[in-house]
């Protein structure tokens, strides 16, 4: 055992506190997830249990002072679970032993159910046009022992599942499955020996391989396509190639590579770490990451993140993170813990799960009482089929899968979900207020017109405003000091913030700012044109400079977009209200509010609310940390390694506002399918009970009805977490 | 009647073979991966030469 525990996830984590993840094998149900939460939270030391019933994981964070990991696992295990780890070379051996494992009993329980049901058409016939008794037990003596091996040997997960749910006291959806398979099998195995009555080993044989194959299509659904964080890890691979500084290179390990080596990334390879372009430039396809399908050519200079594929001819690549620290692993990372959290939402539907089954068998007994009451011969049947036809997991499945199949569809277009409830309330919102720097514009301004006053030198002018607002790292003064190379000598350089820079040059005082500013040192007119940066020397104003920013190419595209989606849209910025007025008027958003700091937008949000709007904040994820923390959703520009730091529910990995709308269409569709898929599980059920109640329903077809029930829910999330957005 | 005798043994004995050729190719990887080898026939480098 102790072996066994060091292979699993492990780790130190923050308050002396270990914490382990890894798979449980067996666990198919809310009960299943609900017995693990409760049992191990229940042991001595033990401070957290967090169980994923959609991708099976369980993640527990102990005291090493009073609890081992290995008593831990001993417990899961007694609980009937196989605890498996979570990745490597044991994890790939499980999953591929658990996968043929389950081919074998479907094989062998649907080879022996077409067997059989040959023998039962023998037998029917036999009943109508007369069949010698001997011939008769000779296919009942078959079936039942073509039976045992279905049963005992394929049906055993359903069995052992059942017998460890009795086993701590609590009704899993094995349980009906199991009492219904031992209960036909019995009075078969019965009525066999007595040689009178009818035999049901066709329905036992059908009913296992029903099931099994909906088990088996849900548990690779589960593992295929609905863990979006396990696709990027394994896109990364697993040794890169280290270039020397003597010359030469070497293959290390993954782990191994640290910030500042120089990695050769080949054609066609995934770049293994976020670094720095060194040489030459490359093609990049950043689709992993961002969601953005179309290459990219990067410079020299240029960072690429961990998980882009090189396109182009092979290239040097400087680490600037290890793999650890890189965006991968953090998208990961926050990938894990959306996942690992229960939305309020899956756990209505565990509980009403959980009651469902214990319905069921009250159900089955009240059926049995009546049908023995009036007709005895029929009850058997009546109460097979109402314990077989219903079906909880549909119930309990429609909610978990349709958000796996949110998240992954979300991630491949580059929209991360950090929070396990934010599609929940992404759906309700009725407000979207966009911040305007880097959001709705790119992060940087560009010099638009100049305009030069008196006799100067335009150029020396220039050149001037670039030399003082190079000692300044506002973005206006950075796009300023970019718009020229060229540079004049100054003196006593010294920045009011706010407000400008001033300096000496060639005898004169200089000023370049607020017009204002500049303004008290031209004695000028002190107009309130708060539009421009102005350039001014004690001789009076040389020039103003108008800054424009420019809109991200799809920032129209997506704010239509998000107005047809019947959303209210505002820009609160804090940049100059004349600058916001003609952002909004440029892409159609009548309510745009300037010169609001955060305290200002933080009330804004507060008065939407209060009106009864829900609002979705879209910010840079940084500097608007408490606004995005007040919004009911709140997403955040991310790209690079800082998304680590960015406080949102939603990270924008492409920097596209066009991705806004796609998740909120998704949430919207998201919603509708859980809504959907439950209604169906409600109306599936029913429909069917009181049929299989009134003796409508044989064995058989019930046996089918459930493992179809399941399967269609599974399949809806399936299907729209493949469908184009 | 009595050829029943005969064939539900040999039934049993086909059954047998059917569940342990199925048994044998699970074990032997065949349903392992079902893309790869399909796409194989489309892949121009030919592992001959």
């Amino acid at each position: 055992m102790r072996q066994q525990a060091a292979a699993h996830l492990h780790w130190q984590s923050a308050r002396g506190l270990e914490q382990a993840e890894f798979f449980a094998e067996g666990m198919h149900c809310a009960n299943c997830a609900q017995s693990i939460r409760t049992h191990v939270g229940a042991l001595p030391g033990v401070q957290h249990v967090e169980v994923n019933l959609t991708t099976a994981r369980v993640n527990v964070a102990w005291n090493p002072a009073t609890q081992r990991l290995s008593a831990l696992l001993e417990e899961v295990q007694r609980l009937g679970f196989k605890p498996v780890p979570l990745t490597g070379a044991a994890a790939d051996t499980a999953r591929k032993a658990e996968r043929r494992a389950m081919l074998k009993r479907i094989g062998l329980s649907g080879l022996v159910a077409m067997q059989m049901s040959m023998y039962t058409v023998g037998l029917y016939a036999g009943a109508i046009s007369g069949i010698e008794p001997w011939l008769a037990r000779l296919l009942r003596v078959t079936s039942m022992l073509l039976a045992v091996p279905v049963l005992f040997y394929s049906g055993s997960p359903f069995l052992k599942g059942a017998w460890h749910d009795l086993r701590r006291r609590s009704l899993g959806m094995d349980v009906p499955v199991a009492a219904a398979l031992l209960l036909a099998f019995g009075a078969s195995v019965f009525n066999t020996f007595r040689d009178s009555g009818q035999v049901y080993f066709d329905s036992v044989a059908m009913f296992v391989f029903f099931l099994l194959v909906g088990r088996f299509v849900e548990m690779n659904v589960r593992r295929g396509s609905l863990d979006a964080g396990e696709a990027l890890v394994r896109s990364l691979p697993a040794r890169v190639t280290r270039l020397l500084a003597a010359g030469g290179s070497e293959r290390v390990a993954l782990d191994q590579v640290a910030a500042g080596d120089r990695l050769l990334v080949a054609q066609g390879a995934v770049v293994p770490v976020d670094g720095v372009l060194a040489a030459e430039s490359a093609l990049i396809d950043e689709s992993l990451i961002t969601g953005e399908s179309v290459p990219v050519t990067r410079a020299p200079g240029a960072s690429l993140p961990g998980g882009a594929i090189n396109l182009g001819a092979p290239c040097t690549l400087i680490a600037s993170h290890s793999a650890r620290d890189s965006t991968l692993a953090t998208m990961v990372a926050l990938i894990e813990r959306a996942q690992s959290e229960r939305p309020p939402q899956a756990l209505a539907a565990d509980r009403a799960a959980s009651h469902f089954v214990l319905w069921i068998v009250v159900l089955a007994v009240l059926v049995a009482a009546a049908w023995l009451w009036i007709d005895p011969a029929r009850a058997f049947e009546a109460t097979l089929a109402v314990l077989v036809v219903t079906c909880p997991c549909a119930l309990s499945l429609a909610t978990p899968v349709a958000l796996a199949a949110a998240t992954s569809r979300l991630t491949r277009r580059g929209v991360l979900i950090t929070r396990a409830n934010a599609l929940e309330r992404l759906a309700t919102i009725t407000t979207v207020v966009l911040d305007k720097t880097g959001t709705l514009t790119n992060q940087g301004v560009q010099l638009g017109a100049v305009q030069y006053f008196g006799a100067g030198d335009p150029q020396r002018s220039l050149a001037l405003a670039a030399s003082l607002e190079q000692h300044s790292t506002h973005p206006l003064a950075v796009a300023i000091a970019a718009a020229t190379g060229e540079r004049v000598a100054l003196t006593g350089v010294q920045e009011t913030r706010g407000r400008g820079l001033e300096g000496q040059c060639e005898g004169a005082r200089w000023r370049i700012g607020q017009r204002d500013f500049v303004a008290e040192l031209t004695s000028g007119g002190t107009s309130s044109d708060d539009e421009r940066v102005w350039l001014g020397s004690t001789a009076g104003f040389a020039a103003a400079f108008e800054l424009v920013d420019s809109l991200r190419p799809d920032a129209a595209e997506a704010v239509a977009r998000l107005l047809a989606q019947g959303l209210e849209l505002r820009i609160a910025s804090g940049d100059r209200q004349a600058t916001v007025q003609r952002i909004a008027a440029e892409l159609g958003i009548t309510q745009a509010a300037g010169r609001l700091d955060p305290a200002a937008k933080l009330a804004l949000i507060r008065t939407l609310q209060q009106r009864g709007q829900r609002v979705l904040m879209i910010g840079d994820g940084i500097n608007d940390a408490p606004v995005l923390a007040a919004a009911d959703v709140s997403g955040a520009m991310g790209g690079g390694a800082a998304i680590a730091h960015a406080a949102a529910d939603l990270l924008l990995m492409n920097e596209s506002l066009s991705a806004v709308a796609v998740a909120v269409d998704t949430a919207r569709g998201t919603a509708r399918l859980v809504s959907a898929n439950l209604r169906w599980a409600l109306a599936y059920n029913i429909c069917a009970v009181p049929l299989a109640a009134v003796g409508l329903v044989p064995p058989w077809l019930a046996a089918l009805g459930m493992s179809a029930s399941s399967l269609f829910v599974v399949w809806r999330a399936h299907r729209y977490a493949r469908s184009p957005t | 009647m009595s050829v029943s005798l005969l064939l539900i043994p040999l039934a049993l004995v086909l059954l047998a073979a059917a569940v342990g050729a199925f048994f044998w190719a699970v074990d032997n990887d065949q349903f392992e991966d079902l893309d790869t080898v399909a796409n194989n026939l489309l892949d121009d480098a030919d592992p001959e030469q």
